[in-house]
């Protein structure tokens, strides 16, 4: 397997997981390719023009991302369901014009110079992410986030700080997904404003919805069978947004839970 | 000219009150395909087409994303599918036309031939834009007020449940409904490609999810907030290019509706809101 | 004051309903305070919003003294307000046992720290299991709350309230869609539950529970307080009576 695909590869779950993530507390979040951009571009900043090493860079990127996100999500998350999904699909495109206007950061030209990603730093971050999710989901955190996805109201009525907690997710979403961006960025070299657009943030999502919405590998699972099978199947490259869709489509229908529906249940 | 955005998209989204935000991007890319079918005949054919093909697309998405009813997940479900099936006619079309905008080439005169009214320098094809839209609004509001059908829809708006109690065949009504916005929402894009002279495949992305916020904005379900809403984002639109800031005009819309969906959940101007609170 | 949970002068409107006109009451320790009323009455809006739920128009309400109107949901729980809902609503998704658990005060405080017990802690699962035993669940304490029976599931929804250790129960018609047997139990689960609390409002249409249980009655129409005192004596009542048309019995 080449260098490139295992990196995709990690990306996209970084990605898959950063929407997972903001789905335990209930939100659709289509928001994660702004969040992308945005760790993107400032990581990029930090090591091109104040020379911060990559991981150092990579870590303050993720959390002014999550920093903004919660800022951001305050507001929005009172919404609900599908509103949401039309807000944060808002904040993609916005974010993304705000970038294409900045000239600071190369406007729709692009922002450059940066280097320094490479496959083993991507797996070890996903090595990473994953642990902490696994551990996630073994805690008493999931319960509250499981009630919370589950019926707000009541999970208030027993104590749960509903606000802060889909806050919380939110933002650690968009932690991810900005470490992602910033790993892209680094890997890419170089990256326009259009490479972050609502397609990516639509992605992200199918690849939760293909692989399974209820535990932290589905993501995984998703976002590798649609990194990895396109390049094995000239056919799947080709039509990829009509098969992606179609799959999806399919999955919607008849596997609303994806691929991997099981729920671990965190007292055994 | 934005009240062809306003009171095109309105006209749609007006109607769609019923599934709370189905599909988009479908409506729109049923629009460019009427359009660009267009040079094989008379352009006038291609209203017809357009109404056609708008029509089968609804009915054919209201069968795949409305399997599944009431819950607030299947809506969301709903929704997804229906995005999934927009991706796919982007992506058919992006495949055989390409991706850049394409000219639609008319042999009629009547859409490019200009006239002054005071000053003003118009085409025919503005104004006659201007009254369809009116007249479809027109006729829209009548079907929906004051006619057997229209009831239904109404009813079947406020309860989907109430609804089939009284013995009303709830998926004819939501079938109608598609069928009459997506043959709408084809209409719409392909009059404003006439009016721009191209067609393209990002339309509906660019345009088309404006449309739905400023359905949001303009409150879901009430049309003449959808057209006011319209109306004033385009107002807004156009003072912030005047502004000389550009591009982040785009960005006008959806700001709007982060600022409008938070401080009134309802929209700005709808009667009911569309909010569970209660325990 | 001295009561443990009281209301003055509440009202809450919707549109031009007036659901709540201006609620006085008292809750006293140790009491059982039944609420009974016709539809419509305001019963449930008086719990949305002494909850959080809703928030007040204008009056207050005080528990033990302290200010709670206005406070988010979640506050006014922490505080020591737990309550039922008319129709059952206990997490389906997830086991009996963590619907208990899930109403822990510790967790709930702080998210954070809850996110690195790596082991539940032992006195919170023995809590818990515990109460599940207390109202007979213990067995199905691992089955997914979605397959328990309506009485099961209302018995469930009690025990979560009680978990967080709260010093008033407010019971939103609990015997709603019960038969005679089960209301029986459901009288002995809410003596138990008594025990571990410091008052309880009971709302119910049901008048054998309202009898069996209640130290003081309120009977409210038009979200206005119509009359109030021994439960005998409300019942009685020429203005309940007529409120219930009649059905009072």
């Amino acid at each position: 397997m080449n260098q490139d695909l295992v990196f995709f590869t990690c990306v996209n779950i970084l990605l898959g997981w950063s929407v997972y993530v903001v789905l335990l507390s209930g939100s659709l979040s289509f928001a994660q390719g702004a969040f992308m951009a945005l760790g993107c571009y400032a990581a990029g900043l930090f090591t091109t023009k104040m020379g911060l090493p990559l991981i150092p860079a990579l870590a303050l990127a993720g959390l002014i991302t999550a920093g903004i996100a919660a800022v951001l999500g305050f507001p929005a998350l009172r919404v609900k369901g599908v509103y949401l999904i039309l807000v944060t699909l808002g904040i993609t495109i916005c974010v993304r014009i705000a970038l294409e206007n900045l000239e600071l950061l190369g406007g729709v030209g692009g922002f450059g110079g940066m280097a320094g990603a490479n496959v083993y730093l991507a797996l070890g971050i996903v090595a990473a992410v994953g642990v902490c999710l696994w551990f996630l989901s073994t805690s008493p955190l999931q319960l509250i986030l499981d009630a919370v996805r589950e019926d707000e109201n009541v999970a208030a009525a027993v104590g749960i700080n509903v606000t802060y907690i889909k806050v919380a997710s939110f933002s650690a979403g968009a932690l991810i997904a900005g470490i992602a961006g910033g790993l892209y960025g680094h890997y890419m070299n170089f990256v326009r404003p259009d490479s972050f657009d609502a397609l990516i943030s639509i992605y992200a999502v199918f690849f939760v919805i293909l692989g399974g919405v209820n535990n932290f590998l589905g993501p995984v699972i998703g976002a590798i069978a649609m990194t990895v099978l396109p390049e094995y199947m000239r056919v799947l490259q080709e039509w990829r947004p009509t098969v992606f869709s179609a799959l999806i489509l399919a999955m919607l229908l008849f596997r609303p839970d994806g691929l991997l529906p099981l729920r671990l249940t965190t007292v055994k | 000219m934005y009240s062809l955005v306003a009171i095109g998209f309105t006209l749609i989204l007006g109607v769609l009150d019923k599934l709370n935000f189905a599909h988009q991007e479908v409506f729109m890319l049923g629009g460019f395909a009427g359009v660009v079918i267009a040079p094989f005949a008379s352009l006038w054919w291609s209203f017809p087409l357009a109404i056609a093909l708008g029509g089968a697309l609804g009915l054919l998405t209201e069968f795949v994303a409305f399997r599944r009813f009431k819950s607030q997940d299947a809506k969301i479900a709903a929704s997804l599918s229906s995005l999934a099936i927009g991706l796919i006619l982007v992506d058919a079309v992006q495949r055989h036309w390409g991706g850049e905008p394409v000219a639609v080439r008319s042999n009629e005169p009547f859409f490019t031939a200009r006239f002054s009214i005071a000053g003003i320098e118009l085409l025919y094809i503005q104004v006659f834009i201007f009254a369809v839209t009116l007249a479809l609004m027109a006729a829209l509001h009548f079907v929906i007020m004051h006619t057997g059908f229209g009831r239904r829809i109404r009813a079947v708006a406020e309860s989907p449940d109430d609804a089939t109690l009284h013995g009303i065949n709830v998926r004819r009504v939501s079938q109608g409904v598609f069928v009459i916005s997506s043959a709408l929402a084809a209409l719409t894009g392909l009059l404003l490609a006439q009016r721009t002279g191209y067609a393209s495949s990002e339309i509906g992305l660019t345009f088309g999810l404006k449309a739905l916020a400023i359905m949001a904005i303009g409150g879901i379900g009430d049309m003449r907030g959808a057209v006011l809403g319209g109306l004033a984002i385009g107002v807004l639109e156009a003072l912030t290019y005047h502004f000389g800031l550009g591009r982040l005009g785009e960005m006008t819309v959806w700001a709007a509706m982060y600022a409008v969906l938070i401080l009134r959940p309802a929209g700005l101007f709808s009667a009911r809101g569309h909010l569970e609170q209660r325990a | 004051m001295g009561a443990l949970l009281s209301a003055h002068g509440v009202t809450k409107s919707f549109g031009g309903i007036r659901a709540l006109d201006g609620i006085d009451f008292a809750l006293g320790e140790g009491e059982v305070l039944g609420i009974i009323g016709p539809n419509g009455a305001g019963k449930t809006a008086l719990i949305n919003t002494i909850t959080g739920f809703y928030r007040a128009d204008s009056g207050s309400i005080r528990l033990a003294g302290d200010e709670i109107s206005g406070l988010p949901i979640h506050a006014i729980s922490r505080r020591g307000i737990a309550r039922t809902f008319q129709n059952i609503r206990i997490f389906k998704r997830l086991t009996v046992l963590e619907n208990v658990l899930v109403a822990g005060k510790r967790a709930a405080l702080n998210p954070i720290a809850a996110l690195f017990r790596l082991r539940r802690e032992k006195p919170a699962l023995e809590a818990a299991a515990n109460l599940l035993s207390a109202f007979g669940l213990e067995a199905k304490a691992d089955w997914r709350a979605a397959t328990l029976s309506y009485g099961e599931a209302r018995r469930l929804e009690i025990a979560r309230a009680l978990y967080g250790g709260p010093q008033v129960l407010l019971l939103d018609e609990p015997a709603a869609g019960m038969n005679e047997a089960e209301t029986e139990r459901l009288v002995n689960d809410i003596r138990k539950a008594r025990h571990r609390l410091r008052a309880v409002v009971l709302i119910e249409h049901d008048m054998s529970l309202i009898r069996a249980l209640s130290t003081r009655l309120i009977a409210m129409d038009y979200g206005r307080k119509i009359a109030e005192g021994e439960p005998a004596a409300v019942l009685a009542h020429p203005q309940v009576q007529r409120a219930y048309l009649g059905e009072a019995a």
